[in-house]
């Protein structure tokens, strides 16, 4: 078996393990939750047979154990139940809300990296001038609010003073788009609906940047702090005394290792967005899996609170398998030093 | 101690944190004595002066009930550090014990406390503390519970980190060799080498603990009226934008003041006590 | 060129290039998911889109008391049956015509459901007795069952058995997976796509029985859970027609101010602040009456005004809103007297120093918090202690169903959902109606229960009339409840649609949400 072969095998193999954790974590607390689900589901007006019916359906009355058999079993026929709040499969609510999240969240990952590793270099750079100093505080500042503020104060900004983005939503209802990937800046291309796509990216905009300052501060500040470590190192300084370009090494020789780091924490605030896209989703009325998720959480809907936290693990998880399978290809050396109870 | 104070002195923006910080403390600690309306951090109402825009009167303007927000970011102020000492004085412990033993004694100690670590950690820390205070009570004990129970597995994974590389240094093989207890080799030996990057970590996590608790309780999710909280103020202010823009703004504001003076402190101690990234 | 040439000469231009007929949108919200269920529908929401894609027996008339035919061409009464003739020219949205067997499965639809206002109709049976006769026959006189009907949607019964879901019941599920996502109505309008994260679209239906009139909107669009701030500044910009009527007072002030229109809608319901009469110390008619007197009316009177001309609500004059059978004289308002309050206070079993009053209010109405600060203040004075909690409404209507977990105080726009007082108050106060979102008081009073029984089974208006009045005294004697203000409804609106039902007294239904038939709106562009 080749390195990264075993390396995929055991990650996957410890992230399973990982989402079974997560999964009867969430289930006692969404079972310990107070309030009955079912009366819940029924309404004010319910009567004490229907809600009984109900309870029993739902297999309430059960022990917790046996309550999680039935919900394992369940999940092994893809099957995550009804959810009480929209009366569908919950299944069907998340493969209909996941995709705006996730493309809020890609998106502010793609302006985390394509903003935050160039200024991170650029810092480095300019190390102790101008430029250093105002990125740095920048970013600072960047990373030191709520991504509800920056929200809040860029909504303000550019969508009321200056209207130059759309306040909500993510896409005029006047243009019909058929769903195809549930991600409108490729489905308005798929379409071929240039207008389409151009309105979806003025929403998306404001939103993706507000969760993704943070993102941007943090990896500037670590992406510059990598680069003047690695120009410390004796080959780089070599590579100066023969002369070269300042340009050529820091894209040849600095960069690369560089990034390394980088992209571990990019693998860990893609979770934090996950997470703050709750926050972002609420202000500018994203129609995401997170507003699903404060709704059903609000209301007791057990399944759906499952589902929502178990598929924002799984794609947490997901997400940094593929950081960790990227580093391993960049860099042979961890690829090799990989051991047992790393 | 005086060597530290003169490093950081020489750094100017790490000084400014260290000022910072030290206003806001103070600030908070003497609400009653130095905020302009001591009252209004509880029910008080005063439609005569409602939704007033800033003003020599109220320098930040008056909220949806008539009370001055300057006051209201003060007394909230004194929420949010009360909040964050606490989180941080059980999960910095806690997770130390945990990640001190998991490093140190390796096996099968190390997998049973790091699989359950990387448990947590793998759902976004935001998340769980929502899915926590769905479960609770929105209060102040109750948000504090939900964070500091996403919080320890940081300094689990951090200590266990360190205290791994360190386990194989000659001191501490050395005391082995003569015979020292494991509790003595990880908390006199390995906990003290632990310390530098605890430090500056719970400097800065002071400001992520605000930054966590406010998004909390910008769900609605926190503390509860009348007591002043600076994410509930930022969502309820957020309703009357762009007409009200002082009710959100402001406390928004407050809280990047806040987080970036910790930041900036936590950066000046790192580069004083030496710790990495 | 002068100027209006030019105009002219651009109109004409639009006029040749635009579309012969530009379809018409309208955009409205709602905070709470709308239910497209009809055997389910409560709330707002819910109504609204129940009276659009399905229809009643009888419908409440216009800028008046009474009601009038709909899908029934009349009716007959005689005591407890009541015989109801029906249309032959109605076709359901299928294109199925509507029989009396469809009105008899819409009500046991309901019956079995139990959900949604179906407590309406307990104790009625229904019999087609012939293609388009349908007798109905209550167990005991209920006079206000014609208006009742007004929440009886009629489904087509041909839709919903062709699409019946798994279930114990012999129905199955009774088509509720099927109802839950489409239309099977005889409304104006159909159901294009519900997505209960975002909105629900209809469009006019062609084969409606009366006719849609060519004004109004062609397509309609009922957002849920937007954000006061983005209602306003989308109705600022054109994008949104309609606020709901949730909008903060401030919010509603400043679209009026840059031009939006106001529209109302009243005298169906009153805004209150209900104690729990079964938790020390409201378990004391002495505490009781002492937060009544202590709360400041004038103020949240104030609170609620838009501008010089439209307010939110009215002063109360006692427990029965003005317009209904039983209400107070309109120069007798409740007023804060903290003297009787202190007197009150005095006569309570309870010691003032014990006391630590829980008031709540509804996570999704942000008013309400208001109300909770200035009742703690008001309480305050009375040198009472209080705790304000937030809870949202699903975790409210689910807290209420047992008066132990019931808040001391809950905040509540309640509105008679038929017009008839019956409906506004004896859910709320008879002793037999289980713990709902309109009982937060628990109450159990003999006398109350005597009066609304009395209510619903007089024969006349006058008997009707004397039973509410007596009622309304009583309530106000033992103070279950602290009567806020009697509620208006205002939505503030773009001057793209004219709402005539919402505008004009003499277009009125009197009755919540009927006032959003799109059918009788009128697109102006």
């Amino acid at each position: 078996m080749s390195p990264l072969l075993r390396l995929l095998v055991r990650r996957l193999g410890i992230s399973l393990i990982v989402l079974i954790g997560v999964s009867i974590l969430i289930f006692c607390i969404a079972r310990v939750i107070p309030g009955d689900p079912a009366r819940i589901a029924l309404g004010p007006n319910a009567t004490v047979e229907q809600i009984a019916t109900l309870r029993a359906a739902l297999h309430l009355d059960e022990s917790i154990i046996a309550q999680y058999g039935y919900f394992i079993a369940d999940l092994g026929r893809g099957d995550l139940g009804m959810s009480l709040y929209t009366n569908r499969p919950v299944t069907l609510d998340i493969a209909e809300f996941l995709p705006a999240t996730l493309e809020l969240v890609f998106f502010a990952g793609v302006l985390m990296v394509v903003i935050g590793l160039p200024i991170g270099i650029l810092s480095a750079r300019y190390r102790g001038r101008w430029p250093d100093h105002i990125i740095r505080i920048l970013s600072l500042v960047s990373v030191s609010a709520p991504s509800f503020v920056w929200a809040v104060i860029l909504m303000l900004l550019f969508a009321f003073y200056l209207p130059i983005f759309p306040i909500a939503g993510r896409i005029k209802d006047i243009y019909e788009i058929d769903r195809v990937t549930g991600f409108l800046l490729i489905d308005t291309l798929i379409a071929g609906n240039g207008a389409a796509f151009w309105d979806a990216l003025r929403h998306i905009i404001l939103p993706a940047i507000a969760l993704a300052l943070s993102g941007i501060g943090q990896a500037a500040r670590l992406t510059r702090a990598n680069m003047v470590e690695t120009y410390a190192k004796p080959y780089i300084e070599m590579a100066q005394a023969y002369g070269f370009f300042p340009s050529r090494i820091a894209r040849v020789y600095a960069f690369k290792p560089s990034l390394i780091p980088s992209l571990t924490i990019i693998g860990l605030d893609f979770a934090a967005m996950l997470g703050n896209a709750f926050l972002v989703e609420a202000v500018f009325a994203w129609p995401g899996l997170s507003r699903y998720g404060v709704a059903v959480i609000l209301r007791k809907d057990l399944n759906a609170i499952m589902g929502t936290v178990l598929i924002i693990a799984l794609t947490f998880v997901v997400v940094n398998i593929i950081v960790d399978l990227l580093i391993a290809i960049l860099d042979p050396r961890i690829r090799l030093s990989q051991r047992v109870g790393a | 101690m005086i060597r530290s104070l003169r490093i950081l002195a020489a750094n100017p923006m790490s000084l400014f944190g260290l000022i910072l910080v030290v206003i806001i403390v103070l600030a908070a600690v003497l609400a009653p004595w130095i905020t302009p309306y001591p009252t209004h951090n509880g029910a008080v109402v005063d439609f005569a002066f409602a939704n007033d825009a800033p003003s020599a009167r109220n320098w930040m303007g008056t909220d949806l009930v008539g009370r001055d927000i300057l006051s209201r970011i003060i007394y909230a102020y004194q929420i949010s550090l009360v909040l964050g000492i606490v989180v941080l004085s059980i999960s910095v412990p806690l997770g130390a014990v945990v990640g001190l033993f998991a490093g140190y004694a390796g096996g099968w100690v190390e997998s049973v406390l790091m699989r359950l670590t990387d448990v947590f950690l793998s759902v976004p820390p935001l998340v769980l503390a929502i899915a926590m205070m769905g479960v609770l009570e929105p209060t102040l004990i109750n948000a504090m519970l939900a964070v500091t129970v996403m919080w320890w597995p940081w300094y689990a994974r951090l200590v266990y980190n360190i205290a791994r590389s360190e386990r194989e240094e000659g001191y501490v093989l050395a005391a082995e060799v003569i015979g020292a207890s494991t509790t003595h080799i990880a908390f006199r030996e390995i906990l003290p080498n632990c310390l530098p990057a605890i430090i500056t970590k719970m400097t800065l996590d002071m400001g992520f603990v605000i930054i966590i608790a406010s998004s909390l309780s910008f769900l609605g999710l926190g503390v509860q009226p009348p007591t002043p909280d600076l994410g509930s103020m930022v969502a309820e202010g957020a309703r009357y934008l762009p007409d009200s823009w002082w009710l959100s703004v402001f406390p928004g504001l407050a809280i990047l003041l806040a987080v970036f003076g910790f930041n900036l402190l936590g950066d000046g101690l790192r580069e004083i006590l030496g710790v990495d990234e | 060129m002068n100027k209006p040439l030019l105009a002219a000469a651009l109109l004409a231009a639009t006029v040749l290039t635009a579309p012969a007929i530009a379809e018409t949108v309208l955009r409205l919200d709602e905070v709470a998911v709308g239910e497209l269920d009809p055997g389910k529908a409560s709330d707002y929401a819910d109504s609204i889109l129940m009276f659009n894609v399905y229809d009643t027996l009888v419908l409440p008339q216009q800028g008046g008391p009474g009601h009038a035919p709909h899908l029934a061409s009349g009716w007959e009464a005689d005591g407890a049956t009541y015989t109801f003739t029906l249309r032959d020219d109605v076709t359901f949205q299928s294109g199925n015509p509507m029989t009396a067997e469809d009105v008899v499965f819409s009500l046991e639809r309901m019956q079995a459901l139990g959900a949604g206002l179906s407590y309406l109709f307990a104790g009625v049976s229904a019999e087609a007795t012939d293609t388009h006769t349908v007798t109905f026959t209550l167990e005991e006189p209920y006079a206000p069952f014609v208006a009742s009907l007004v929440r009886l949607p009629i489904i087509d019964k041909a839709s919903v058995m062709a699409n019946l879901g798994e279930g114990e019941d012999e129905k199955g599920d009774w088509g509720q997976a099927y109802l839950s996502a489409n239309s099977a109505g005889t409304g104006a309008y159909s159901v294009s796509s519900h997505n209960p994260q975002s909105e629900t679209v209809m469009a006019k239906s062609d084969s409606y029985f009366l006719g849609v009139p060519d004004a109004a909107p062609d397509t309609v669009r009922l957002r849920y859970g937007l954000e006061a701030a983005t209602v306003r500044t989308l109705i600022a910009q054109g994008e949104h027609d309609i606020a709901s009527q949730w909008l903060p007072p401030e919010v509603i002030t400043a679209l009026a101010k840059d031009g939006a229109q106001l529209l109302t809608e009243s005298g169906t319901g009153g805004f209150y602040f209900k104690m729990n009469t079964t938790k020390a110390p409201l378990d004391d008619v002495n505490c009781r009456l002492a937060l009544a007197s202590a709360f400041d009316y004038a103020t949240a009177i104030q609170m609620i005004a838009i501008n010089d001309a439209v307010s939110a609500g009215s002063p109360a004059t006692g427990a029965i809103p003005v317009g209904m059978y039983g209400a107070n004289r309109t120069d007798v308002v409740q007023v804060q007297d903290l003297d009787k309050a202190k007197a009150h206070l005095e006569a309570c079993a309870h010691d003032p120093a014990d006391m630590n009053i829980k008031v709540s209010w509804i996570a999704e109405v942000p008013l309400e918090e208001r109300f909770a600060l200035l009742m703690q203040s008001n309480f305050t004075q009375l040198g009472i202690k209080s705790e304000i909690q937030k809870l949202p409404w699903a975790l409210f209507a689910e807290q209420v169903s047992k008066p132990e977990n019931t808040p001391h105080i809950s905040q509540l726009f309640v509105n008679a959902v038929t017009g008839d007082p019956d409906t506004l108050l004896y859910g709320m106060y008879h002793s037999s109606t289980p713990g709902t979102w309109q009982s937060p008081e628990h109450l159990n009073d003999a006398k109350v229960d005597e009066h609304l029984d009395a209510g619903r089974s007089a024969g006349s208006d006058a008997e009707r009339e004397a039973a509410y009045a007596a009622l309304n005294a009583r309530l106000l004697e033992i103070a279950p409840t602290i009567y806020g203000f009697d509620r208006q409804s205002v939505f503030a609106a773009s001057n793209r649609v004219k709402v005539p039902a919402l505008s004009d007294p003499s277009k009125a239904f009197g009755l919540d949400g009927m006032g959003f038939s799109f059918r009788l709106m009128e697109m102006v562009e």
